[in-house]
């Protein structure tokens, strides 16, 4: 009686430290913003009455083709992107402790910076991991921070749902033409005008990508019918790549885009409709020196951005600009630069060009940049009269900028406020009172320097600034930081956990051998280590992403190995018996499961190479039976006749195990209903057979307990009754996760069955005593669990669920009801089956030691078995947490790491629930 | 009685004989053939196992275990008739590992079952024949009692973990020729193979060394 309790308590104990560590480690490390559908249009700022524009009726009134919230400062924009930009590719070298191979390569953009110190910048631009490609274009275009769940999206369907400044620009009637990177064209489908898009995938083309920017860029300059060009090149990114910083071909890349910059910058001097166009040469991200990119260190990071008008502009520019690092160039002259972040791209352009800024954009106008245009120098939102002195550039300039920093405030308070509305997880309550506080005094500083009809100073200018800069600190905080604290706890727990299951594991396993004093004490010593050695192969093998994708074939393998090992024991004590060549001859045909469900995996999965030709081409296989009808009514009648045999199976089993008559009664009647409904629906696609299938399935498990609780399973040896409760409760479910994997499920459900029966077989080789807990065993029934996950087509992914089971019998959609079928679903087969049936290692050979074994010893067994299946599980999803928490920086760390990582947690949870479900239904 | 005479430095001295068969195969594909495991594995594979297969048959036939019953010639049949026995099983064992089945892996699974049936089952075919209480004593380790036993079990059991152990990295992305199926098995093998050979010798000398104690 102390040992049932045990097992209850232990498994309780440990549900309750997985759920607290899977709970702090979550909030850590999945990072989640909710993407905002919501788009910023033209009539916003009329309509919400924002307190920036009192004044502004007046100036839309006179331009009511102006559809922006602020007056265009240029006319057009050239943005040139140029792939992994570094910094000092082209910031002179002096600023730099020594000067490198690949430094002042890029001498047209130096030159401008050194002869036009007041019209043009470099600046030192700051990204936010991930720097790769498509996570920074999505945020330099919508102006936000790429999180768990936009990544996740993007990986799939990259084309962007939030607000953008592209969108904002089509909207409003703009000419927008884009050359280079396809990229570009997979994120906004339907915007360009005109679009040159070259293949980006292939990272050893270095030439094709910017040989075709090149080609087109000159004619279109010369065209008038744009107003914004967008020119990506690559060959820079795939230099880095494939031959690294420090090489003559990065060189040569750098001085063919130093030649093609040359050839603009002659152009725009010298063609009158260019005169008021910005050119804007930038990086999407920077490179180590190896060329790698993703990451977040300096390096990767620190990214430039140079900017150049063709038309001069007042001097007294410079005391904007802030106080700088300077070095002197090639020339000789002086070259300042500056440091902006990124994140302000967005909304900077977004204000240059007048075009409301984007609803998601938490940038701030920066003011070097929006300085450099010629328009936020004239007078815009006030009357003449309103100066004394209208000649004060620095005034009116400052009076522009605060008004435009006043409409960003409202935008970014604005995303601030629907964001808090509607999203899952909003910002700390703090943090958000802090943040309103900033705005409410910087918005009544500027309606009181209104209404006392003085010049907005520079405070106001800074408080809106601060505003800003503390909002992106929060979101920087909230999006793109772990909050490795959370993430440590949440591990400790797990290898507490750990160590407490060890502890009670070892308690019992020394009191079983208390028990059976008699035989080879230290008899299953070795198989544990050898359990726990494949535990640790395997565990370890989720520090690589490669073995994560290949996850069902590593399980394959470590199976396969157990098989051949237990077939040598075979060898060496006897006969080969003939489970053992069943079970191989199975797994091979799990193999090919698995290997099936590869390519539809790599379909949707860039990571993953998967070459279905090479692997398992079989396609030969049916033109050989070409034209014979069979073949055709194969695939439609080998479910039915499995499904006949498994009724049959199932039939004979529960009337020969079950003793108990009414409930034997029960059991089988309910069970051949089942599959006759299962049968009805495959024949005649009638929806009310799979809902009859759910409600038999669930009745029967109802049932079980009921009669469990009122004793009327009681009767009979002990060994007997625990064989007939597993058949009872295995019965209850089968037909249900049958019917949901669809026409596989028969077949599955069979090597399902003959694979456990190998398994029993096979277990514990040499030994008298066949009752005594194997660890092999448990450790190949969690392996057979793994591999059926796989077979049956599914991943951890979340497009590897299989949606249309959800379905199965119903048509409308409800969350919670199609839920839970789906969860069903995708860990029937892997989880619910195997632990409900895990009593059948202990109780199936039926050998004479087991007749009149002692209660106790059973049941010692069983709380054996129970503990070791629910370490297994426990400490490969621990390495997989501390994997995950090591590798929270990998490339692949939404695509692959995260969902692996929310997948074998819930994996977990479920063991845990279900061990303690069965420790209270059969001891 | 042969087995007597057969010490550590004689097994040293044939084991590297079947070295030196490799050795040879190795060196003729890349001198005459011009080929390497890397680029074309099945015909290296072919090479190898054709230059290992007599000097691995000879050797063990030499070996074999009973002397009366069983002439040299018969011994050699059996290692010939166990080739291709050992090399379907070899076959069957990394089908069930995972090894691909497609068509174009065909020639290459065939020669590496080949040359792992040489490493594995065909020295104790020649040495043991059909006996059936050799092959369990063998797999058991349960009476190390011969020198030939470690000659036959520790290399083969070498090339198995090497196997084994080679097939580790070809799920990894690192997109290296090698990592295709048979390669860094073969290597694996190989590799596994001459390190049970150099260990066979080290653990009969602790043996005779053992057994030498006990008599005195």
């Amino acid at each position: 009686m102390r040992m049932r309790m045990r097992l209850k308590a232990a498994a309780a104990a440990v549900l309750c430290l997985h759920c607290l560590g899977v709970y702090l480690f979550t909030r850590g490390f999945l990072l989640t913003r909710t993407e905002l559908s919501a788009f910023s249009l033209p009539s916003d700022l009329l309509q919400a009455q924002a307190p920036c524009c009192s004044e502004l009726p007046s100036t839309t009134n006179q331009d009511q083709d102006l559809p922006g919230w602020t007056p265009p400062t240029v006319e057009r924009v050239l943005i040139l992107i140029v792939d992994a930009l570094r910094f000092d590719f082209v910031a002179p070298s002096s600023l730099f402790q020594k000067k490198q191979k690949w430094m002042d390569r890029l001498p047209s953009l130096q030159h401008l910076a050194s002869t036009h110190p007041s019209s043009s910048r470099i600046f030192k631009a700051i990204a936010d991991p991930p720097t790769t490609s498509l996570q920074r274009l999505k945020a330099l275009t919508t102006g936000g921070l790429p999180t768990f769940i936009d990544v996740g999206n993007s990986f799939a369907a990259p084309a962007i749902q939030e607000d953008n400044w592209i969108h904002q620009l089509v909207h409003t009637g703009r000419r927008v033409v884009m050359m280079g990177d396809d990229t570009w064209t997979q994120l906004f489908p339907h915007h360009f005008n005109h679009s040159y898009p070259y293949p980006s995938f292939n990272v050893k083309d270095l030439h094709t990508v910017d040989n075709g920017v090149a080609q087109h860029l000159v004619p279109w300059l010369h065209r008038q019918d744009w107003d914004v060009l967008i020119g990506h090149f690559l060959g820079v990114d795939h230099a880095g790549h494939i031959f690294g910083v420090d090489s003559q071909p990065m060189v040569q890349k750098l001085e063919q885009i130093n030649a093609i910059l040359q050839n603009v910058t002659d152009i725009m001097n010298s063609q009158k409709h260019l005169e008021n166009t910005m050119l804007i040469v930038m990086g999407d991200h920077a490179q180590t020196l190896n060329g790698d990119h993703g990451g977040g260190t300096s390096e990767e990071v620190e990214t430039c951005l140079f900017a150049w008008i063709p038309r001069s502009l007042p001097s007294s520019i410079s005391s904007i600009f802030h106080p700088s690092t300077c070095g002197l160039g090639l020339n000789g002259k002086n070259i300042c630069t500056s440091t902006m972040q990124q994140l302000d791209f967005a909304v900077s352009i977004s204000a240059l060009l007048g075009i409301p800024f984007p609803f998601g954009s938490i940038g701030r106008v920066n003011p070097e940049l929006y300085a450099l245009s010629p328009g936020s120098w004239d007078r815009q939102w006030l009357p003449a009269s309103f100066y004394e002195d209208p000649s004060s550039d620095l005034k009116m300039w400052k009076n522009n900028y605060a008004h435009v920093l006043c409409i960003n405030s409202w935008q970014v308070k604005r995303y601030i406020d629907s964001y808090s509305a509607t999203s899952v997880m909003g910002f700390p309550s703090d943090d958000l009172h802090y943040i309103t506080k900033l705005y409410n005094e910087a918005q009544s500083r500027w309606s009181d320097s209104k209404n006392r009809s003085c010049k907005p100073e520079n405070g106001t200018i800074d408080e809106f600034s601060d505003f800003l800069l503390s909002f992106a600190t929060l979101a920087r905080s909230a999006w793109t930081e772990f909050d490795m604290k959370l993430m440590v706890v949440g591990l400790g727990i797990f290898i507490i956990s750990i160590i407490f299951h060890l502890f009670v594991f070892e308690r019992v396993q020394s009191l079983s051998n208390v028990y059976d004093n008699k035989t080879q004490k230290s008899s299953n010593h070795l198989q544990i280590y050898v359990a726990f050695l494949l535990v640790a192969v395997r565990a370890v093998s989720f520090l690589s992403n490669s073995y994560i994708l290949a996850e069902g074939r590593v399980a394959n393998f470590l199976l396969a190995t157990t098989a051949i090992g237990s077939i040598r024991s075979s060898l060496v004590y006897g006969k080969i018996k003939k489970h053992d060549l069943v079970f191989l001859i199975l797994i091979i045909l799990i193999r090919f499961g698995i290997e099936k469900g590869m390519p539809k995996q790599a379909a949707t999965n860039p990571f993953l190479n998967y070459d279905s030709g090479s692997d398992f081409d079989l396609k030969w296989l049916p033109s050989l039976f070409e034209g014979h009808d069979f073949v055709i009514l194969l695939p439609e009648i080998s479910p039915m006749i499995i499904l006949f045999l498994l009724s049959f199976l199932s039939c004979k089993y529960i009337t020969s195990t079950v003793h108990s008559r009414c409930i034997k009664w029960v059991v089988t009647v309910g069970t051949m209903l089942s599959y006759l409904f299962i049968a009805t629906f495959w024949l005649s696609e009638r929806s009310f057979a799979p809902k009859m299938v759910y409600v038999i399935g669930l009745s029967l498990f109802v049932l079980n307990f009921v009669l469990r609780y009122l004793g009327i399973l009681e009767k009979g040896e002990t060994v007997q009754r625990l064989r007939s409760l597993a058949l009872v409760m295995v019965s209850a479910w089968s037909p249900t996760i049958l019917i949901l994997l669809g026409k596989q499920g028969p077949f599955v459900v069979l090597v399902c069955i003959i694979a456990g029966w190998s398994i029993i077989s096979s277990k514990n080789k040499g030994l008298l005593d066949d009752c005594k807990m194997d660890p092999i065993s448990v450790m190949q029934w969690s392996l057979l669990a793994i591999c059926l996950f796989y077979q049956t087509g599914h991943w951890c992914t979340f497009d590897g669920l299989r949606y249309g089971a959800a379905f199965i019998g119903f048509d409308e959609f409800k969350v919670v009801r199609q839920a839970i079928l789906l969860f069903v679903d995708t860990f029937g087969i892997s989880h619910i089956l195997p632990i409900f049936s895990l009593p059948f290692l202990v109780t199936i050979p039926n050998s004479s030691s087991s007749k009149g074994r002692d209660k106790t010893v059973i049941f010692l067994n069983l709380t054996q078995v129970y503990l070791l299946y629910g370490l297994i599980t426990a400490i490969t999803t621990t390495f997989t947490v501390l994997c995950v928490a090591i590798q929270r920086r990998h490339l692949m760390v939404w695509g692959l790491f995260a969902p692996k990582y929310v997948f074998d947690a819930i994996g977990l949870l479920l063991t845990d629930v279900l061990i303690c479900v069965s420790a209270l239904y059969y001891c | 009685m042969r087995k007597a005479e057969i010490g550590a430095t004689t097994a040293l001295a044939l084991h590297s004989l079947c070295a030196a068969g490799l050795a040879t195969g190795y060196w003729l594909s890349h001198s005459l053939y011009s080929s390497s495991l890397i680029t074309d594995p099945a015909p290296t594979l072919r090479i190898l196992t054709v230059c290992e297969a007599p000097v691995v048959i000879l050797l063990f036939s030499w070996l074999r275990r009973d002397h009366d019953r069983c002439s040299f010639i018969k011994a050699v049949a059996r290692g010939l008739i166990g080739l291709p026995i050992g090399a379907l099983i070899n076959a069957f064992g990394a089908i069930v590992l995972g090894a691909p089945v497609g068509l174009k892996f065909w020639p290459a699974t065939f020669y590496w079952s080949m040359l792992m049936s040489l490493f594995t089952f065909v020295p104790a075919a020649c040495v043991f024949g059909a006996s059936k209480l050799d092959w369990q004593q063998i797999l058991s380790y349960s009476k190390p009692s011969n020198i030939v036993d470690y000659m036959l079990s520790v290399p083969a059991h070498g090339a198995i973990i090497g196997a084994w152990l080679g097939a580790w990295p070809m799920p990894l992305d690192w997109e290296r020729p090698w990592q295709e199926w048979p390669i860094c098995v073969a290597y694996g093998a190989i590799a596994g193979h001459l390190i049970g050979m150099l260990f066979s010798p080290v653990l009969i000398f602790l043996h005779r060394r053992h057994i030498r104690t006990k008599t005195e």
